[in-house]
């Protein structure tokens, strides 16, 4: 049980790497301008400009389009999540464990195959209240899973989906 | 002195505090302070850094039915005996001893709860999701009903139109789907339009199309067979789309036509919602044949900082007569209404003023509530509404999407998501000059069955009565309040600003409210959903009403919206304090004053379900008693089917 932790948290600080800002230079000066604006829009400025800015998208994107790549890094991440419960799934002997990994393998599915679909789909049509509900969503699930844990083996990821999620919220709102 | 707190969720036991209440109130703030404190600094270490969000679910409301079910303690109940007399309650004030037991902190939904959140008498379609309403009509013998819908999942997406069919609005069955995302205009949805009835009786729908490159183009229909009462088949124009977003108007700010209209020079009118950076407006466009369109200069209203306008309604009412007016009529003794759908909240406005045909443009009455900035139609989950001229029976009747409040995990659980209201006629209120009247369609009390009713209860402050109804999750409820006009009079006045969001919702207690009904409670009232009048007196000795619902106790599942709704109802010289509620299942539509101030909300109980749902009576005023008389009718079900394919 404690090897598992401990290598879960190894894999989480793995995953956090992919999100920790590349060296990668944004060519627009006035795309980067836009990223900053937008998120500053956002609840989460640094994890907006990080997650924005390591996708070389973003230098051509305009607000929808980076909304599109926002819940894309969340559908990303969201996807490991779902890995990692199943992983921790496997191993796992405590009933309690059990049943909540189960219920967050059913709320990660949500946000993967209906929140984060939908909000992508609501932003590409133009319509994007209904995006802005699907991923508020998504950060709703998250937390939800977080909560039907004791001791939660997987705090790392349900923040980061939720954090991201609630960022991509926050810019579909700029397109309303 | 327990009963002067009747509603807060903790215990209350005589032992526990000293006497006084002031005292009491403030170590229960602390109590609750401090586990709130708790509460959310667990949560933060669990999955936040405090970088809390505007979008999250959880709020103060959520936090304290958490932190509550820390300090759960064995309920104290006195039973609940026999109605005294036939059909009348107890008049005994049963003491209210709401409080929250031991949860878990994570809620499962089973499909019994689920299943019960389904409605009985309100349309849905059999699965999957639906919004908006579209282009309602009366045609040889049939109301129909389109709407928005995702034959695919219980999530927004792949919108295309679905079709229903009634002899009297209430009972529905459902037909093949009218249109599909099958032509380039309209490739990535079919969405929102408006039917438009010609002299000649044929019927054209506009709607807007949603383009391969996602434009927001309009396109023209019409019935494949105008001798088909059904309407079953449906044929889109060669030449769609009929109109495209002008020039300075961007490509997805272009939708939801309207119902036409005629001028007096004979020609077609419709307005569409759009923006400009963050002024909503509305669109004019004249047509004589529904294929070429002239764009009026201008815009029939616009409201700054509102954003844009989705689904704009434009209908006139009469100022002296009940009866509802054809689009088109104009002239002496009418006003007309500009309705409008705001993106940015969700919620539907509108405004009462005067048209100017000439220059295709309205003026609100009152500028100070004008049309995004006033009034609404409903104070709960409402939007998207959308009014049509029912010539069968002379009155305007009122279509309107009520969403869901739970998360889209449990949407998909169940398979499906979204309601629409009863249609509602409505009428402009002549007695305030100010407001629109809504009331559910006289044919939905077709589905009343068994009637309780109950006279001249006196309810105590701080008190409790319930209502022996027998099953109260198909409701149809009318009852009056008298409250004592000495303690009216007597009542200090203040300064201090109601507001039904700003209050602890039913839990507040001042001198006059709040008081009502609690629909869908258990009977250790663990779930209740409170709809209740809120007396203010101002330092003027002027007397505020409002009319809220409180649904922050309608569930102890956490995952669902946690709101106290509502807003003012003006009560005129002379006039009882009433309201009708209509409780189906998961969905509760409330109308106070003859529907001058109306709330929808949607609550998903887990223990107040079936045949432990409740209903009561209850006084949180501090001083004043109220007299309630009620009548209640058990509803029964609308049978909602599909069409019959032999008779198609």
């Amino acid at each position: 049980m404690k090897n598992n932790i401990i290598s879960f948290v190894l894999l989480q600080i793995a995953f956090s790497f992919t999100f920790l800002p590349e060296t990668h230079q944004l060519s627009s000066s006035t795309n980067l301008n836009l990223v900053e604006t937008t998120c500053k829009k956002t609840p989460f400025y640094n994890l907006c400009l990080s997650t924005l800015q390591s996708d070389p998208r973003s230098s051509k994107a305009d607000v929808a389009g980076l909304a599109h790549i926002g819940a894309d890094k969340v559908k990303a991440r969201a996807t490991a999540t779902l890995r990692q419960i199943t992983v921790l799934l496997k191993g796992a002997k405590d009933p309690k464990l059990k049943t909540a990994l189960t219920e967050c393998l059913d709320l990660y599915n949500t946000i993967i195959k209906y929140d984060i679909p939908v909000a992508i789909d609501a932003v590409v049509k133009g319509n994007p209240k209904f995006g802005v509900e699907s991923a508020a969503d998504a950060a709703n699930e998250a937390n939800d899973c977080e909560r039907r844990f004791i001791k939660s083996p997987i705090s790392g990821s349900n923040k980061a989906v939720h954090d991201l999620s609630s960022m991509v919220a926050s810019i579909v709102q700029l397109l309303l | 002195m327990a009963d002067t707190n009747p509603f807060l969720p903790v215990s209350t036991s005589d032992e526990s505090f000293p006497t006084q209440r002031r005292p009491i109130k403030q170590q229960l703030l602390i109590i609750f302070g401090l586990l709130s404190v708790g509460l959310f600094a667990a949560f933060l270490l669990g999955s936040s850094n405090g970088s809390d969000n505007a979008y999250l679910q959880e709020n103060e409301h959520g936090s304290l039915d958490m932190s509550t079910s820390a300090s759960g303690k064995p309920e104290i109940l006195r039973p609940l005996t026999p109605a005294a007399a036939a059909g009348v309650s107890e008049k005994k004030n049963m003491r209210f001893a709401a409080k929250l037991g031991a949860e878990s902190v994570a809620f499962p939904w089973n499909n019994s709860m689920l299943s019960w959140q389904r409605t009985a008498f309100h349309f849905q379609p059999e699965k999957n999701w639906m919004n908006d309403p579209n282009g309602p009509l009366f045609y040889k013998g049939w109301y129909h009903f389109f709407y928005q819908y995702n034959p695919n999942a219980a999530v927004w997406g792949d919108i295309v139109w679905g079709h229903a069919v009634s002899r009297d609005m209430i009972h529905w069955l459902h037909l093949p789907l009218a249109m599909v995302a099958d032509q380039w205009y309209d490739e990535n949805g079919v969405w929102t339009g408006s039917a438009t009835i010609l002299p000649d009786g044929k019927i054209v729908m506009l709607y807007t199309g949603s383009t391969k490159e996602a434009v927001q183009v309009q396109n023209l229909a019409y019935p494949a067979d105008h001798n088909d009462p059904l309407l079953i088949k449906w044929v889109k124009y060669s030449g769609n789309p009929v109109l495209v977003p002008p020039p300075g108007i961007d490509d997805k700010d272009f939708r939801d036509p309207t119902t036409a209209w005629l001028t007096s020079e004979g020609k077609w009118r419709i307005t569409i919602g759009s923006k400009i950076n963050k002024t909503g407006i509305a669109l004019v466009y004249d047509t004589t044949d529904f294929i070429n369109y002239e764009k009026i200069d201008g815009w029939l209203h616009a409201v700054p900082n509102t954003g844009m306008w989705e689904c704009v309604d434009f209908f006139p009412v009469s100022k002296t007569e009940g009866n509802g007016l054809d689009t088109s009529v104009n002239g002496p003794g009418i006003k007309h209404v500009v309705k409008a759908s705001m993106d940015d909240d969700r919620h539907d406005y509108y405004a009462i003023g005067t048209y100017y045909e000439k220059n295709a443009t309205w003026v609100p009455d009152h500028p100070e509530i004008d049309v995004g900035i006033g009034l609404r139609y409903d104070y709960g989950i409402y939007y998207a509404a959308k009014t049509f001229y029912d010539q069968n029976k002379s009155r305007r009747v009122l279509w309107g999407w009520i969403g869901e409040s739970d998360s889209e995990a449990a949407d998909v659980q169940k398979g499906w998501a979204s309601v629409q209201s009863i249609p509602r006629t409505i009428a402009f209120d002549y007695k305030t000059g100010t407001h629109l009247l809504q009331w559910p369609v006289k044919e939905i009390e077709s589905l009343r069955l068994t009637s309780n009713e109950f006279n001249q209860v006196t309810v105590l402050p701080g008190s409790v009565v319930p209502l022996e109804v027998g099953s109260a999750t198909q409701l149809d409820i009318m009852a009056e309040f008298e409250v004592d006009k000495d303690a009216l009079e007597k009542a200090t006045g203040s300064n201090a600003t109601f507001s039904c969001q700003t209050s602890n919702g039913a839990s507040e207690h001042g001198a006059l409210g709040p008081f009502g009904l609690l629909v869908l409670a258990d009977m250790r009232l663990r779930e209740q959903t409170p709809v209740y009048f809120y007396i203010a007196k101002g330092s003027d000795g002027n007397l505020n009403t409002f009319f809220c619902n409180d649904i922050t106790r309608s569930s102890v599942a956490y995952d669902v919206e946690k709101h106290i709704y509502g807003s003012s109802v003006p009560v005129l010289k002379d006039e009882k304090l009433s309201v009708r509620i209509l409780v189906d299942h998961s969905i509760v539509e409330s109308f106070a004053q003859g529907g001058r101030t109306v709330i929808t909300s949607r609550v998903y109980p887990t223990e107040a379900i079936y045949g432990a749902a409740k209903l009561f009576l209850f006084n949180n005023a501090t001083d004043v008693s109220v007299t309630a008389s009620l009548k209640i009718w058990e509803m029964n079900s609308a049978f909602i089917r599909p069409f019959p394919t032999d008779e198609m």
